[in-house]
């Protein structure tokens, strides 16, 4: 995988390496046409220079001896012409040429670049040799200068392309962040389903259209299951009154002997325990279903000790040290479930717990803990999964902890388990 | 006594009929809704055991009409639906208990004695057994006038021994009337035996017959 990228960042770098190859390619496409361009206007130029020396000496009707004198001066003090005696016959075409000389006028000595035209003219019936030298930029100073531009040209591309990439990204992707936010936000046990507004870019739109029937769907299916959970529960109920109701009128018998009470006490085992696990899969469907919804202030350690008392029987029995330390604590919440919250972790607490073991309750800040002895750690998330700990232990639902991780999701709870010193220990952050 | 038994599973109904004869109280079924609102406008009962959930309507309305009609009914709320909206409203709409399916004969026995009493029998607190007298309010126990001290626990032990006099109480029933919900998730209710040994104890030391019997160490029974 590597490092990730922005997607808009990819088409980004596509983009500009694209317009560098373009800018790079066109420096020598721009030199060349620049350059054809200069030596055709200095063509021009140097052709009218000519026609013009031509036409002036033609018509300045000058004595032959004189001339001589003044074509002297003329290649002395004129630069960029000469006009020298030549043996060529007129016939000669003109020609086209480009010369590098040395520049003697600069203090560093720098090659210029100079475009000529060679010509032979007649004056007076006599053949000369015109020589028009124009200067001319040189070819790498005119790459460079071509080079330099195309390359500014090409950074301010790139630096608008970054921060028009980096608005569009803002404004562009601001639905696609919306759905994505909406989407980590969801919860499937939350009654609200999401909505997606429209975003008026297409793509966006099929994706949330997408996404939001596969919410529905999901969400349907998921509604469906609680209510079969919570209906199957439901319906096991009455079965199970009726066996229950049956065993005790059993009992009742007159001609019942020791045999028979024992099968019945047997019977009524196991029956207790199918009708504790469709208990608390009913509860689990109702928390799930989001029943429970009022909520009042409720103390909790009220509920603690009150629930101790309920159990002390059970405490007692098994010769369980109990340590408690309770400072006040007040959650809004609803009282029924803090109530099982607060139950199950302490039934928890003395099901799993060996004679003359012990329970701690330590309730300070905004934390319940509860720990009891224990011989081996269990595994850390798995222990609040529904029947994870499908143990030997008959007494156990193996759902007492599921419910608690149910109603601290309900309300943000942070719920911990941690092993210690031959202690499991749960927590609650309230 | 009186006690209209409105449920819609038959079998629950014979159950509870039967296991409520050893109280020689005359139970009546109503299978229905119909069959209850029925016998609810033409006959007057001491005490109602209303299921909720009827094939043909909700029992809570069955409760506004006797709201209505002004009845002096003691009535109790048998449920399958363990919902606490349920059983505020049945409570609020004039219900005085409500007990979760599946229950314990014995459980629903002791809600049934307690309704009646507080129903029919206001003024007087006191229930007689023999050489024990029991007074509900103080929750005090005497046996010849002598005064019985009593833990919480015992005394409530005692009050649900005398409601199912004759029949065999099982362990389970006992912890579930002393823990309440919570008894359900434990399998071993041991602790009983040590509750029942020391009420004996006390009721023997203050020269009470034993009327209490174990039952092969299933259950126990009040035998008067």
């Amino acid at each position: 995988m590597g490092k990730l990228i922005k997607l808009l960042d990819k088409p980004l770098r596509t983009f500009t390496l694209y317009a560098l190859l373009i800018l790079a390619g066109s420096i020598p496409v721009y030199y060349a046409v620049v350059d054809y361009i200069w030596l055709k206007e200095l063509d021009e130029h140097n052709t009218i220079v000519k026609e013009k020396i031509k036409e002036s000496l033609a018509t300045a009707d000058i004595p032959a001896e004189e001339m001589a004198l003044l074509l002297q001066h003329w290649n002395t003090i004129l630069p960029g012409t000469s006009i020298l005696a030549s043996h060529q016959l007129k016939g000669r075409p003109d020609s086209i040429y480009t010369i590098d000389r040395l520049n003697r006028h600069q203090e560093k000595e720098e090659m210029d670049r100079f475009r000529g035209l060679s010509a032979i003219i007649a004056i007076d019936g006599k053949n000369y040799k015109l020589q028009i030298e124009t200067n001319v930029e040189e070819a790498s100073e005119t790459f460079a200068a071509i080079s330099i531009v195309t390359l500014s040209m090409f950074s301010l591309l790139a630096i608008g392309f970054i921060l028009l990439n980096r608005r569009l990204s803002k404004n562009v992707w601001k639905p696609f962040h919306a759905t994505l936010q909406k989407l980590s936000a969801f919860d499937l046990g939350k009654p609200n389903a999401i909505h997606f507004a429209p975003t008026n870019i297409e793509e966006f739109d099929v994706l949330n259209g997408s996404l939001q029937k596969l919410l529905d769907n999901n969400i349907a299916t998921y509604k469906q299951q609680q209510t079969f959970i919570e209906n199957a529960a439901h319906e096991l109920q009455t079965p199970l009154a009726v066996l229950q109701s049956k065993l005790e009128l059993l009992l009742q018998q007159d001609s019942a002997t020791k045999a028979t009470t024992d099968i019945i006490a047997a019977i009524e085992l196991p029956l207790q325990r199918m009708s504790r696990i469709n208990k608390n899969l009913l509860l689990l469907a109702r928390i799930d279903n989001h029943q429970f919804p009022e909520t009042e202030n409720v103390d909790l350690a009220f509920i603690v000790g009150e629930t101790l008392e309920m159990l002390d029987d059970y405490i007692d029995s098994k010769e369980i040290r109990l340590q408690q330390s309770l400072s006040t604590l007040v959650v809004k919440a609803n009282k029924t479930l803090i109530e099982i919250l607060v139950s199950n972790l302490v039934i928890n607490a003395v099901t799993h717990n060996y004679r003359q073991g012990a329970i701690d309750i330590h309730l300070s800040g905004q934390t319940l803990t509860v720990s009891n002895s224990g011989k081996k750690e269990l595994h850390s998330t798995r222990v609040f999964e529904r029947f994870a700990i499908a143990s030997t232990e008959t007494a156990s639902s193996g759902l007492g902890l599921s419910i608690v991780k149910e109603i601290c999701q309900r309300y943000h709870w942070r719920l911990g388990y941690r092993f210690s010193h031959d202690k499991h220990q749960f927590s609650i952050g309230f | 006594m009186k006690v209209l038994i409105v449920e819609d599973e038959s079998e629950l109904a014979k159950d509870i009929t039967q296991y409520l004869l050893a109280e020689h109280y005359v139970c009546e079924v109503a299978g229905s809704y119909r069959e209850a609102e029925q016998k609810i406008a033409l006959y007057d009962y001491d005490c109602i055991l209303l299921d909720l959930m009827l094939p043909d309507g909700n029992g809570l309305q069955l409760l506004e009409q006797l709201q209505q009609q002004n009845k002096q009914e003691g009535i109790i709320i048998i449920s399958a639906k363990n919902a606490t909206d349920d059983k505020i409203k049945g409570l609020q709409n004039g219900a005085d208990d409500y007990l979760t399916k599946p229950f314990h004969h014995a459980e629903l026995s002791a809600r049934i004695h307690s309704v009646i009493r507080r129903k029919q029998f206001a003024h007087t607190n006191i229930i007689e057994n023999h050489e024990l007298t029991i007074d509900l309010l103080a929750k005090t126990v005497k046996v010849h006038d002598q005064l019985v001290p009593l833990t919480k626990k015992e005394f409530a032990l005692l009050l649900f021994f005398i409601s199912n006099k004759n029949r065999v109480i099982s362990k389970g029933a006992l912890a579930e009337h002393l823990s309440g919900d919570m008894a359900d998730m434990f399998d071993n209710h041991d602790f009983i035996y040590a509750h029942v040994k020391n009420l004996k104890k006390k009721l023997q030391q203050a020269g009470c017959d034993n009327y209490l019997t174990t039952m092969y160490g299933t259950g126990y029974k009040w035998e008067n």
